[in-house]
């Protein structure tokens, strides 16, 4: 006799197996939402904003989950559990039980109609909570970079800056070029500014910082200029001294010696030696003295103006190597007053004889201002014009322009009112506030501005000063 | 398949037996059907019964007609507080013989029968009362050394009046466990009432119109011994009546708060032989759940023994075990609590 009650109770054990692992599939999945929800939240706000793979960390309930099922599946009731309340369910009086340690056959056309009992799981919790925690581990990933760094401090890197700024101050307060008092100032106000440095308002930070440094630029650049001038000074001084010492070897007459003794003096004075930056390291016998200098003392006062010169050239190879001034006030200082024909004074000061050296002359020498000629010539010698420059040996080469356009045949096609468009490759910062950050040609004109940065970027153009 | 479960044809006839009998007391005694199935369960469990009402509700014409219709021995014992156990069980009496010798005859007592009625067995002393030990749980009296069996079947039918305490005897538990079940015994309703006025002249009853013949009640018990009893069953039973004891792993928050012992394992078997006849008489050849949750109420009422929290809070035995029934599952399947079973369509 075919009885459908055992189908009924295979049907009845398939659907509680089944809502039982559907259960602790819902519970894993919950409680790894909250778990990697947590997670999520840590990372980002440990900085780690590689979301995909915090996102693909979503389905590692999968895994788990499949892990409790078969736990769970290990654990399902017997199937005499089954049909102990099979039985119950469809009052079958314990026939169904029986039927494990008997034959029941006869009994099995006397039971209720087989009908697979209902199971009911309270779901709405497990689901309210499921739901609760993909919301969370969904929030945990969307939530803006902002927000997960509420809690952070947000300094500002402005340490590099601040170490630059320490050092040019310190440089000038080595070279004098600001005084002792107020160099320990700057250095505290910068101490401080890097205590204070806020990423929350960085437009007081970078004023700062930005009035500190050009101040430092422009005590440099003064220093600067004051150096060059008296290197120029020291070097045609130095240049006239050995050109004298030469000449005093080559029989220079007592009247152009002392013509040319003035002219030094005059070109020292000019250096201001006492005054400035640098102050006066030449012996004074010498100076009182200019004009009865022997050999010897007159190589001492060259020696003396050579040191002062190289002291000054030092100074502004430091304020250069901290990028204070350009390279080409540096190079203008190295090459100020440099006599491009040192040998030609000399010559010109042992043939000056009576006293009838011009003193423009002689400042011409020294400042390399002529009026050419042949052979490379002084300053006085005339100007000819009977010489022409032979073209033998030259090779020259015929290039055929192309031929112009018209302008009358052109066309306007439009006009742009936007800057035009740069042409070169895009490159991206590498490091700092500019990470990664597209920009274009390198040009400080066409660099991105940050958001966190336009307010501090307005503030500066709109300073006064 | 190692067990022999009765076929419906062998079934039949005894359920039949059954449900003749229950017709028989249902005509003859008018509003109580709960009541007697409860009594032909206990007498086919073979076991004794404990009747608890107020004077007038029927206890002793239930008993006498159950005498009736099985066609048994039926003798009554008024309980009195100067009843000896001699006048329970039996005496020796000193009589001269034919030969003109004079010996001990044994007088056999009231006990030496197949229905006994122990009416107010509560207004009997100790004494008395301990005389009936043996008599119900080996159904043999010992006298003077020689021990008697009764006749079988033997069932006691107790009853107790619940009110005027006055002079009288709780029964000791150790008898109280004797009783398979204890019936409460309530005022039938008007409705009844005016059919038992208006149907029985000075409350006589009719007789029974049919009687069971001897060999058919040695068919019932039988037939009762065959019933199957499944293991989830037994396991159900074992559990329930475990989850009485204050401590155990199953135990209800009540048991553990008003319950001071819980129920021998003398119970779990009354449970068990109640549930057989439960099955028998519904025509089942196996005990099924609901066949235990009928007979554990009768059966449990009288052996939890509460303490006095429970007389406090006026926690009643009867509430227990119900609670005990509705929150002990069946089968012991542990569903999850969120996880529920229902009927089908």
């Amino acid at each position: 006799m075919n009885s459908p009650h055992p189908a009924a109770i295979q049907a009845f054990s398939f659907k509680l197996k089944l809502l039982l692992t559907l259960r602790v599939v819902v519970q894993v999945a919950t409680v790894w939402f909250f778990i990697w929800g947590v997670f999520v939240l840590a990372m980002r706000i440990s900085h780690v904003q590689q979301t995909a793979w915090l996102a693909l960390g979503i389905f590692g309930f999968v895994p788990v989950a499949l892990l409790f099922a078969w736990r769970e599946s290990c654990r399902h009731p017997a199937a005499t559990h089954i049909r102990a309340n099979y039985d119950r369910l469809n009052a079958c009086g314990g026939v169904i039980m029986s039927e494990e340690a008997a034959d029941m056959s006869a009994w099995l056309g006397q039971l209720p109609s087989a009908v697979v009992p209902k199971i009911y799981w309270r779901s709405a919790r497990p689901l309210l909570l499921l739901g609760l925690a993909a919301v969370f581990v969904a929030t945990a990933l969307l939530l803006p970079e902002r927000v997960t760094h509420l809690g952070k401090n947000h300094s500002l890197e402005v340490a590099p800056i601040i170490e630059q700024l320490q050092a040019e101050v310190k440089t000038l307060a080595e070279e004098k070029i600001v005084d002792g008092k107020k160099a320990d100032e700057l250095q505290q106000q910068l101490s401080q500014l890097q205590k204070d440095a806020s990423g929350y308002d960085p437009n007081k930070t970078w004023e700062a910082l930005d009035h500190v440094k050009q101040a430092n630029a422009d005590a440099a650049k003064q220093a600067a200029e004051e150096a060059i001038t008296k290197t120029e000074s020291l070097a045609q001084a130095e240049t006239l001294a050995k050109a004298m010492q030469a000449a005093a070897e080559s029989g220079m007459s007592a009247e152009t010696a002392s013509q040319a003794a003035q002219d030094l003096a005059s070109l020292i004075n000019s250096a201001k030696l006492e005054a400035g930056i640098l102050n006066g390291q030449i012996p004074p016998e010498l100076l009182s003295g200019l004009n009865g200098l022997d050999k010897e003392q007159m190589a001492k006062l060259a020696k003396a103006l050579e040191l002062n010169k190289n002291s000054l050239g030092q100074m502004v190879s430091k304020l250069a190597n901290l990028k204070m001034i350009d390279p080409a006030t540096l190079a203008k200082c190295q090459s100020a007053g440099q006599c491009k024909n040192p040998g030609g004074l000399a010559d010109y000061l042992s043939k000056c004889q009576g006293g009838k050296c011009d003193s423009e002359f002689l400042f011409s020498w020294l400042q390399r201002v002529g009026r050419g000629g042949p052979g490379g010539g002084g300053p006085e010698a005339p100007m000819v014009w009977d010489n022409d420059t032979s073209e033998d040996n030259q090779k020259f080469q015929a290039h055929a322009l192309p031929p112009a356009g018209q302008l009358s045949d052109a066309q306007l096609v439009g006009v742009s009112k936007s800057a035009p468009e740069l042409g070169a490759p895009e490159v991206a910062a590498g490091h700092g506030a500019l990470y990664n950050a597209a920009a274009s040609g390198g040009s400080a004109q066409s660099q991105v501005v940050l958001p966190e940065h336009r307010q501090a970027v307005q503030n500066f153009f709109k300073r006064e000063n | 398949m190692a067990e022999t479960i009765l076929t419906p044809d062998e079934l039949k006839p005894a359920a039949a037996l059954a449900v003749k009998t229950l017709e028989q007391l249902d005509r003859i005694l008018l509003g109580r059907k709960e009541v007697h199935r409860l009594v032909l369960i206990g007498i086919l469990a073979r076991g004794h019964i404990l009747l608890e009402g107020v004077p007038g509700l029927g206890k002793t014409a239930l008993v006498k007609t159950i005498g009736q219709i099985l066609k048994l021995d039926f003798k009554r014992i008024q309980f009195t507080p100067d009843l000896m156990p001699g006048d329970v069980l039996g005496t020796h009496i000193l009589q001269e013989t034919s030969s003109g010798k004079r010996e001990l005859i044994f007088q056999p007592g009231p006990v030496f029968t197949n229905i006994l009625l122990a009416d107010e067995i509560n207004r009997a002393s100790p004494k008395t009362q301990s005389a009936m030990l043996e008599t119900m749980q080996e159904n043999c009296v010992t006298l003077l050394g020689t021990t008697r069996p009764l006749p079988q079947p033997f069932f006691v039918l107790a009853s107790q009046n619940p009110i005027e305490l006055e002079g009288t005897y709780p029964l000791p538990e150790a008898q109280l466990d004797r009783f398979l079940f204890r019936l409460l015994f309530d005022n039938v309703d008007a409705d009844v009432l005016d059919q038992i006025i208006s149907e029985r002249r000075r409350g006589e009853l009719p007789a029974p119109t049919w009687q069971m013949e001897r060999s058919e009640l040695e068919t019932l018990f039988k037939t009762m011994g065959r019933i199957y009893l499944p293991r989830p069953v037994s396991r159900y039973i074992a559990r329930l009546v475990s989850a009485t004891h204050p401590g155990g792993p199953e135990a209800t928050e009540p048991v553990n708060k008003y319950v001071s012992y819980g129920a021998s394992p003398r119970a779990a078997i009354a449970i068990a032989e109640a549930a057989r006849a439960h099955a028998l008489i519904n025509g089942r050849p196996s005990v099924g759940f609901e066949d235990v949750k009928v007979v554990a109420p009768p059966v449990l009422n009288h052996r939890l023994i509460l303490n006095y929290q429970a007389r406090f809070d006026r926690f009643t035995t009867s509430k227990l075990v119900t609670e005990l029934l509705g929150s002990l599952d069946e089968t012991g399947l542990n569903l999850p609590k969120d996880v529920e079973l229902a009927k089908g369509n």
